[in-house]
Parts: structure tokens; C-alpha cells; sequence
């Protein structure tokens, strides 16, 4: 077989793979501090609406607002670090109108889902 | 009596005055030695300085802790064993609140293992991996990938935004915390953006800075032997993953696969009896692969794989030999494109080749660094005296590294020769106060002469 073709297959064979973020660290990290991503791939603001039905949030942030799916695969993580208590993982339920949250959506382009949301716990 | 030892006045001005005038003329060379500043050099120099340096308030660690520049920016367990008990690398044996689900010390002290959380941090005590140290070394041309930057054993390493410079953010998380609430502002700091860039700039200045274009003219007749079947597609197949034995695909960039690594049968710390959770490499859940590292830089920063699998160059070139490898989806996507369905398939002999050329060339690599960082400290004049011993220090280590890595092989003991030569010549300047340029002149020949064994100048 030539080295063309292998290399060929090859690059086929690597597409399947993409790259990501590792996301288990992510979950400490206070909202809106992400390197590279908070404030540029990530909307900040506060939750003016929850659609349990359609599993949407619709957040307000200076540019408007916003409202993003969440999904399955969408993590959600209690950020309490103005607690000085350590961040927790989260659940839907969490997504209170009202709190102050960071919403990293999947594939910028789309805007559609939300692959992470932390949100801000600052009192009791 | 003290009187007619005591110089007259006239005579004491005239002291004063050619002290003075030397004083003035050592700031005058010093001024003519001063070059203007570069911004990328001194932010290059703050990200050296956070690496070995900056805890970020945590538990005392810093990201030299485990990538020491003396062992090539990694950690093995004879260098582990030479580190005293308090060093912060043992933090989990002497801090109470990171006793548990920390660290595993056996494990550390064993095998160079340390403890990691790719999968989260909710079930400490059964979800982790244990992972060998990667060096950093010439990650200028190793991680970029169509898909994003691959860092780290699996290429997920970083958080944030996934890149180089994310890198450390998680590092202080899981690494430099002070408890295991991992509390930012309590059990550490994070770095600043500056403390990012710089760290960013620090790391890709590391070792080489572009890819090898092989064949090289070696003169070795096994390491030449062992370049022959690296570079043929159709017996050692190295060269497809391991493009110019870097760590990009001949066709492209980095990548990850699923090698089989894990497969292994008798992985060390498997046979201790500790808890060592299947790693499920790249994503969360895993998929099993695992980043391509370079193998320039291999023979001397072992051991070897993500889990430290085995200790030799020789070994991990027989890994691909074996059925771990030939089974995984790797070996039989090799298997596929083999007019004979065979992936790798090498006799003893032809092991022994591939590992030789790969520690001729990580020889040279030693080589060009040492030369690099002598050349650097022969530009250095005499007031810049410590920094020139800092750059000495590490061509020593440097040296050293290429000796070791060619005598463990048994290969090329003039060559050898000459570099234990010039290692005795730059300790020695090192230490010299008047002869350290001629003494840096001397060793820049023998490194010369030991390259000149290894491989044919370019004409």
C-alpha cells in the first residue's frame, strides 16, 4: 500500500476524534474566570426565565437576552466559592430565576445548547 | 611607626581616583554588555521564573515539582528516590488533609505515578488514574490538532478553552490544592492572564522548536538500520503516527488513538494490589485514546506510556511488537492497511535497531540543547556571571543526558568519550572565575566532535 493512501486513511481514521476541554477541573473554577473562554464564548448574567417543559434558560446579559436548551449532556455546577465552600455539581432544579449564572454554549455558531452553567450560590 | 605605613594624601587621591575610574569603566562595559530588551524574552523568563517558583497559595507545590528541568522536565522513580522526605512532591505523606484520595505514594514512590481526576471529582476514592509525568519539552510542535489543542496524556488536559495556556488552571486545581474542597481564593489562587501567558510563552520556548526531516545521514550501522525500518510503511509503520519522530501523523498534526496501552497484561502497578482503575483516556466517559507523544525527546524521559508501563526505550518499541498493540483499533486500523493484514510485526534484532536510532537522535537532540546553552553563556560577559551559571548548570545536565542515553544502549563510545569530556570541561567552567569562555570554547569543540561521530554534516 502507498503512503499516500495510508496516509489517506489515516487522516480518515483520526477525524473521528475531536478535541475538547477537560471539564472535571472546570467545575472549580469561580464563574467568570475561565481562561479563554469566560466573557468570549460564555454569556454572564442573570436568570430571567426557566422552561422546564422545553428544558430552556433564558438569561439576561448586557448584550440581551439569551436563551439556551440544556440538555442531557449539559453540566451544571453550583459555584460557592463566595461561600469560600467547595462547588458542588448542580441539577436543573438549580436554575433559579433570579441567580446570577455562566452559560458556555456548545459550538458557537449554533447557540443552541449549553455545555456547561454555573451557577453563582452567594448566600445561604 | 604607623605613619610611615600610612600612604600620604596626594598618594590616597591617586587610590581614590583609579578605583574610581575602574569602578566607572566596569559600568561602562556593563552598559556595552546590556542589550535592549526583548518583551518575548522577559515574558519567557516570568514564566520560567511562576514555573519553579509560584505555589498560587496552595500546598507549596509549584509545576516543577514534578517537571524538574534537571530530569527533562518529568520525574522517574530514581530521581523520586534522591528527593528529601519534606519535598513538595510528597505532600500527600506529611499534610493530613490530603492524605486520602490525593495521591497514591506507593504508587508515586514505585512507579512515578500521580494521582489525576480526569473524570471528575465526585467519587474520589474510585474514579482517578494514575499517570505518569509528561515532559513538556517541544510542545511548540507536538499539540496542534485540526481539532483543537491536544494536552496532556489524552489531550483533554487543559480547562477553559482547552489550550496550552488553560493548562495550568487545572494543574493548580488538582495538583497544588491545600484540601480536597479545592476552594479557589481558600485552597489556592488561580493564575492571573499574565501568569497564563507567561507560563504559555515559558513552555513553548522548551526544546525544539520544529520537527526533525528524516532520514538523517547517521553513521551508526544499528541506528541507521533502526531509521530504515521506522521509516518503512510496510515493516516498523512508526512513521505514520510518529511523523520525523515527532509526535504528528506523516500527513498532518497531533492525534490521539487507542493503542492498547491499557490492554497490557503485568502493568506495575497492577501487580502491587492497589486500587489502579482502568483509564479510559481522551473525554468523559473515555475513549479509550490517548495522545501521541514526540519520540525525539523519548529515550531519556522515561518511563514510558501514560501508566509508566515499562522503563526502557527497548521495551516500549516492543510494545508495538506485541498483542496489546496488534489487537487495540490501532494496531488492527495498521493491520488493515498492510497488503499482508499484519500491524507491527519485529524480531529482536529489529527492536534493538528502531530503539538505538531513536536514542541516536534524542543524543543529538541533548547536543544541540547543550550547544545552544553554551553558545548562550559564551555570549554572556563577566558580570552576567550567574546567569552564565545557569545556563552552564543545565548543558551539564544536558550532556550527561546524552551520555547516559547512548552508553545505556551500548552505542557510539567515542562519541560518548567526547562528551564526558565536555561535561568535565563546562562543570569546570562553571566554577572558573577568569577562563570560563575558553573553557565553554573547549566544550563546544568535543560536543562538536561527539555529534560529528553520530551523524554526517550537512554539506
Amino acid at each position: 500500500m502507498t503512503a499516500a493512501r495510508i496516509a489517506v486513511m489515516i487522516a480518515a481514521f483520526c477525524a473521528m476524534s475531536h478535541a475538547h476541554a477537560q471539564r472535571a477541573t472546570e467545575r472549580y473554577i469561580p464563574l467568570g474566570q475561565s481562561p479563554g473562554v469566560s466573557q468570549r464564548v460564555t454569556w454572564i448574567g442573570e436568570i430571567a426565565a426557566v422552561d422546564e417543559s422545553k428544558r430552556t434558560l433564558t438569561i439576561v446579559e448586557p448584550a440581551g437576552r439569551r436563551t439556551v436548551g440544556i440538555t442531557e449532556k449539559t453540566r451544571i455546577w453550583l459555584d460557592r466559592t463566595k461561600l469560600k465552600q467547595p462547588n458542588l455539581t448542580g441539577s436543573f432544579a438549580d436554575l433559579q430565576k433570579g441567580r446570577r449564572v455562566e452559560v458556555k454554549v456548545q459550538e458557537a455558531e449554533r447557540r443552541q445548547a449549553a455545555d456547561w452553567v454555573k451557577v453563582e450560590i452567594a448566600g445561604p | 611607626m604607623r605613619s610611615s605605613v600610612r600612604a600620604s594624601k596626594p598618594h590616597r587621591f591617586r587610590r581614590l581616583r583609579l578605583a574610581g575610574g575602574l569602578f566607572v569603566a566596569a559600568l561602562a562595559l556593563a552598559a556595552c554588555n546590556a542589550k535592549p530588551p526583548d518583551p518575548q524574552a522577559a515574558l519567557i523568563a516570568k514564566g520560567r521564573d511562576i514555573f519553579f517558583n509560584e505555589t498560587f497559595d496552595g500546598n507549596g507545590r509549584t509545576c516543577g515539582t514534578c517537571h524538574r528541568e534537571e530530569r527533562n522536565f518529568t520525574i522517574d522513580p530514581a530521581f523520586i528516590a534522591t528527593l528529601p522526605k519534606n519535598d513538595a512532591l510528597f505532600v500527600a505523606e506529611f499534610n493530613p488533609d490530603l492524605k486520602q484520595n490525593f495521591e497514591n505514594p506507593r504508587l508515586m514512590r514505585e512507579f512515578g505515578l500521580i494521582l489525576e481526576n480526569q473524570d471528575g471529582f465526585d467519587d474520589l476514592p474510585n474514579r482517578f488514574n494514575m499517570r505518569g509525568v509528561p515532559h513538556v519539552l517541544a510542545q511548540r510542535t507536538s499539540i496542534a490538532s485540526p481539532q483543537g489543542p491536544r494536552t496532556g496524556w489524552s489531550g483533554d488536559g487543559a480547562p477553559g478553552d482547552g489550550s496550552l495556556r488553560s493548562f495550568a488552571t487545572g494543574a493548580v486545581i488538582q495538583h497544588f490544592t491545600r484540601t480536597l474542597n479545592r476552594v479557589a481564593g481558600v485552597d489556592f489562587r488561580l493564575p492571573t492572564d499574565l501568569e497564563l501567558d507567561a507560563l504559555e510563552a515559558f513552555q513553548l520556548s522548551l526544546g525544539r522548536q520544529g520537527d526533525l526531516q528524516l532520514p538523517l545521514a547517521l553513521r551508526g550501522t544499528v541506528a541507521k538500520r533502526g531509521q530504515e525500518i521506522f521509516l518503512d510503511n510496510g515493516l516498523g509503520k512508526c512513521n505514520v503516527c510518529h511523523g520525523n519522530a515527532g509526535a504528528n501523523l506523516a500527513v498532518g498534526n497531533n492525534a490521539n488513538f487507542n493503542s492498547g496501552v491499557e490492554d497490557l497484561p503485568d502493568q506495575p502497578a497492577r501487580l502491587t494490589g492497589e486500587k489502579v482503575p482502568r483509564d479510559d483516556g481522551f473525554g468523559r466517559p473515555g475513549d479509550g485514546t490517548f495522545n501521541t507523544p514526540p519520540l525525539v525527546e523519548a529515550a531519556d524521559t522515561g518511563p514510558f506510556f501514560h501508566n509508566n508501563a515499562v522503563a526502557t526505550i527497548e521495551a516500549a518499541v516492543a510494545f508495538y511488537d506485541g498483542e496489546a498493540f496488534n489487537n487495540s483499533p490501532a494496531g488492527k486500523f495498521l493491520a488493515s492497511t498492510d497488503p499482508k493484514g499484519v500491524g507491527i510485526e519485529l524480531d529482536g534484532t529489529q527492536i534493538a535497531a528502531v530503539a538505538a536510532f531513536l536514542r541516536v537522535i534524542n543524543a543529538l537532540e541533548n547536543i544541540r540543547q547543550s550547544l545552544e546553552l553554551l553558545a548562550q553563556s559564551e555570549a554572556l560577559g563577566f558580570f552576567e556571571r550567574a546567569q552564565a551559571r545557569q545556563l552552564l548548570k543545565r548543558a551539564v545536565s544536558e550532556t550527561g543526558d546524552s551520555i547516559a542515553v547512548l552508553t545505556g544502549g551500548g552505542l557510539h563510545p567515542e562519541a560518548a568519550a567526547d562528551l564526558g569530556e565536555a561535561r568535565r570541561l563546562i562543570e569546570r567552567a562553571v566554577h572558573s572565575l577568569f577562563f570560563r569562555h575558553s573553557l565553554v570554547r573547549e566544550a563546544i569543540q568535543a560536543q562538536n566532535r561527539a555529534r560529528a561521530q553520530l551523524i554526517e554534516e550537512r554539506k
